[in-house]
């Protein structure tokens, strides 16, 4: 029983950082139309980044402020010379995003090196949580990541730049007729987005082993989370990322991870086929 | 009438550029085992077979990229399947090469078949993204299976070797012998998708890419016109992975990953979607890049990706499309030769 709170408790924590990808994923998806096969690697920047900055000797609050601003600015350009041009085309903008994806990956086997690197939380030690000693800092990243999710969703729903957003993906045509700036928008998109994935690099960096091809393992877990919420339902991408993480988590207390993945699949190709709306989406 | 003899003798030019150029690439083609070796190493030829193999594979993400306008980034399941159905059938079945070579037709075109009554009803993120997804089921139960296809370690065999009638057999280990199967049965998937996609299927194919709305308001199925194309694309994905596990003796389990398929995308799209030629261009070209470079530098694949790049930017048609708009200059026509 231990056992399973723990693995529920990781699942939580891990379903949290892949919604924070999947959220950037959605948005761009939504409001774009590209299906960004680069995510994956934001994310893996964010990691690496944070590896950086503490490198040089700085504390993990700096790469917590500094890394994200790196990340809007990094995505807002690779949106205007990656993405703009292409984006008439949505199956292009696939393809030129796996060039992306192809530069990203190996600019960081140059600089970073291919071996896997760990760094140490901030925070350290167990507190008792139903009594399981349970890691400070994975309370604390979930804490931060529910933070950021709910930061995100005040942003896109209170702001006046959020609702333009809401806008644009609503009905692009409409938007840019009505005198809302959709080239603005369409880069503030992918630069919000390519920096809550980085975000997402930061926090899950202390509990996992760091390298460049972190972003190919957790790109479809982050699709899946996208199509079982329903294209275009935040909040449900939110509520597939955890469910899927604690899901897949729990499973792998009675089968191997491998095996708990295909479970994950096959429950995505049921959505698929009989919800193709999402599970959390009406009509 | 005028004008058009007026583009006769304008085409006349190219034309013999053309016809010269393919002389050229059969008869390098059909003596390269010799002549490869004479120039450098027996290494290139073994780099050629590779590029007909990829050349393969790109043109079964070219059918349905190209003619048919779905991308599938989950060609890779088909390839895998391909690689491993040889690899289980001749090691843990122990059955002759010909039989194998039979159910690696007969698989990956089945399992398209399958995926293709699913994948190919959905709009076009879905229909992406779900190809993806099948591939990675697969990858995972090919990484969990490890007692049948070895986990990540892969099922390596041993060179195969073919019995013929009259006491003849294809020795694989002769890197010569090798290299003329996989062009033989290279050449003759291209004749094939020559032949499907100039037949009626072909013409429904482009119908149904341009516009499947009004391909279904004049009366094409759109929903088997589609299916017929992952078909074929899967059974071309398929050989292509038989002739890869062949040529290297191993199946591996990235096989399935979508970074394989990820490959052949970026061939199709350097070469050119929806030219018969574009994936040879595109695979001969990138390789060869590939060879020349990963030798100086470790970090090639980013050139490779500013290639992607590039390409998707400044020349969406590819090679292929460069050289169908230089050849259209030449003559002074708008068309695509």
């Amino acid at each position: 029983m231990d056992l399973i709170f723990l693995l529920a408790m990781n699942g939580l924590v891990w379903g949290l950082i892949i919604a924070l990808i999947a959220l950037g994923l959605s948005i761009i998806l939504g409001l774009l139309d590209v299906i960004n096969i680069a995510h994956g690697d934001f994310f893996m920047l964010g990691a690496v980044g944070c590896w950086f900055v503490l490198a040089a000797g700085l504390p993990f609050w700096v790469a917590l402020i500094l890394v994200p601003l790196v990340g809007l600015a990094f995505g807002a350009l690779v949106q205007q010379l990656v993405i703009k041009p292409v984006q008439v085309s949505p199956s292009l903008s696939i393809v030129a995003t796996f060039g992306l994806s192809l530069i990203l990956q190996e600019s960081v086997r140059a600089t970073f090196g291919a071996a896997p690197q760990r760094i140490s939380p901030p925070v350290s030690g167990t507190v008792e949580l139903f009594g399981v000693n349970y890691d400070v800092y994975r309370l604390v990243a979930a804490g931060f990541a529910s933070a950021v999710l709910a930061g995100f969703f005040i942003f896109l729903n209170k702001t006046k730049f959020g609702t333009r957003m809401r806008a644009v993906r609503l009905d692009k045509d409409m938007a840019i007729a009505l005198g809302i700036p959709s080239n603005q928008i369409f880069m503030a998109t992918f630069a919000i987005g390519a920096s809550v994935a980085m975000v997402g690099g930061i926090v899950a960096s202390p509990i996992t082993s760091i390298e460049f091809r972190l972003g190919i393992d957790i790109l479809p877990l982050c699709f899946m989370a996208v199509i079982i919420g329903g294209l275009g339902n935040l909040p449900g991408t939110v509520a597939a990322a955890v469910l899927i993480s604690v899901t897949e988590g729990v499973l792998t207390a009675f089968v191997e991870p491998t095996g708990a993945r295909i479970a994950t699949l096959l429950f995505m190709c049921v959505v698929l086929l009989v919800r193709p709306q999402g599970l959390f989406s009406r009509g | 009438m005028l004008s058009s003899e007026k583009n006769n003798s304008l085409t006349a030019a190219p034309r013999k550029l053309v016809i010269v150029l393919a002389v050229v690439a059969i008869v390098f083609l059909l003596t390269a085992p010799w002549v490869v070796p004479a120039l450098s190493s027996k290494f290139w030829l073994n780099v050629i077979s590779e590029m007909l193999i990829w050349s393969l594979f790109a043109a079964s993400v070219n059918v349905l990229f190209g003619y048919v306008g779905l991308l599938s980034f989950g060609q890779a399941l088909f390839f895998g399947l391909g690689a491993y159905t040889y690899a289980i059938t001749t090691v843990h079945l122990g059955w002759g090469f010909w039989p194998a070579v039979a159910a690696c037709i007969v698989v990956p075109t089945v399992g398209a078949g399958l995926v293709g009554l699913f994948a190919v009803r959905l709009s076009a993120h879905y229909f992406n993204i779900l190809t993806v997804i099948f591939s990675l089921a697969f990858f995972y139960l090919a990484v969990s299976a490890k007692e049948i296809t070895g986990g990540d370690d892969g099922l390596p065999f041993a060179a195969p070797r073919a019995e013929l009638p009259f006491g003849w057999t294809i020795e694989f280990r002769d890197a010569g012998v090798q290299y003329f199967f996989i062009l033989m049965v290279v050449v003759l998937c291209f004749y094939l998708k020559h032949r499907v996609v100039s037949s009626r299927l072909g013409l429904s194919l482009t119908a149904v890419r341009d516009n499947h709305l009004r391909a279904s308001l004049v009366g094409y199925n759109v929903y088997l016109v589609r299916l017929s194309a992952f078909i074929f694309a899967g059974f071309l994905a398929g050989v292509a992975g038989m002739l890869f596990a062949i040529f290297s003796r191993y199946a591996s389990t990235s096989y399935f990953y979508y970074t394989t398929s990820g490959e052949g995308v970026v061939y199709m799209i350097v070469g050119g979607a929806g030219h018969l030629f574009g994936p040879v261009i595109g695979a001969t070209s990138v390789i060869l890049l590939r060879e020349f470079l990963s030798a100086a530098w470790e970090n090639y694949l980013l050139v490779v990706g500013v290639i992607i790049i590039l390409c998707t930017r400044y020349a969406p048609e590819g090679l292929a499309g460069i050289w169908a708009a230089i050849l259209a200059r030449l003559t002074g026509k708008g068309e695509r030769v």
